[in-house]
């Protein structure tokens, strides 16, 4: 019972690590803020929640507290992780930060308009 | 519960990948040129430093450092959260 559980938990870490490594590889070469932000807020979390799956697969026969906070942890992570991604791209494009060169169109520029020098303080 | 020999390998292999995505997370906060790419490299560092945690709780057999996680996710989200808002802002509160 204890190898099907280790081979369920092998494949899950493997893939989980996998697709934080491939999340942090896209925040090192993508060329502007919003691509990056694409590669950090979609990647990490699914990776983060096949780990926290592996996690608690181990840890199902021995100590079942842990798939309790496993769930709890995997339900905040959902919560939180876009959230916060999209409020900084809204910060973004609101602080005008630039757009790479081969971004085809703006859509945005029409809706919400970047305003730089109304703001008091918030210097980076 | 102690585990089989291979899988403590998958397990350190599993360390050394995040270790090297936290080590990119890092670098790109070092020469990130602004300050919302440097708030998303914290974010996915924080991601980073969550597996850690399951790996070494995986590891050392042990579910004592498991409510780190969803502390570190919370404060994670506090965090960037309030980087946001001063950015649009001006000001936090």
């Amino acid at each position: 019972m204890q190898i099907v559980l280790e081979i369920i938990a092998a494949i899950a870490l493997l893939a989980g690590s996998f697709l934080v490594v491939v999340s942090a590889i896209g925040l090192i070469r993508l060329p502007d803020v919003f691509c990056r932000m694409h590669a950090a807020g979609k990647a990490g979390t699914l990776g983060i929640t096949f780990m926290l799956l592996g996690t608690m697969v181990i840890f199902i026969e021995t100590d079942r507290s842990v798939f309790f906070r496993g769930c709890l942890a995997v339900f905040f992570q959902f919560l939180t992780t876009p959230g916060a991604t999209h409020l900084l791209a809204r910060a973004a494009y609101i602080r005008d930060y630039p757009l790479s060169d081969r971004t085809a169109v703006d859509e945005l520029k029409t809706f919400l308009p970047s305003m730089p020098d109304e703001i008091i303080g918030g210097q980076d | 519960m102690t585990i089989s020999p291979w899988f403590e390998v998958v397990c350190n292999v599993c360390l050394a990948a995040m270790f090297a995505s936290a080590a990119m997370c890092l670098y790109r906060i070092v020469i990130g040129p602004n300050a919302a790419d440097r708030a998303i490299a914290f974010d996915l560092l924080s991601i980073a430093f969550i597996g850690i945690i399951c790996l070494l709780c995986v590891v050392w057999g042990t579910s004592w450092y498991f409510d780190a996680v969803w502390i570190l996710t919370l404060v994670g989200f506090i965090g960037s959260a309030a980087i946001a808002r001063y950015l649009e802002k001006g000001k936090v509160f």
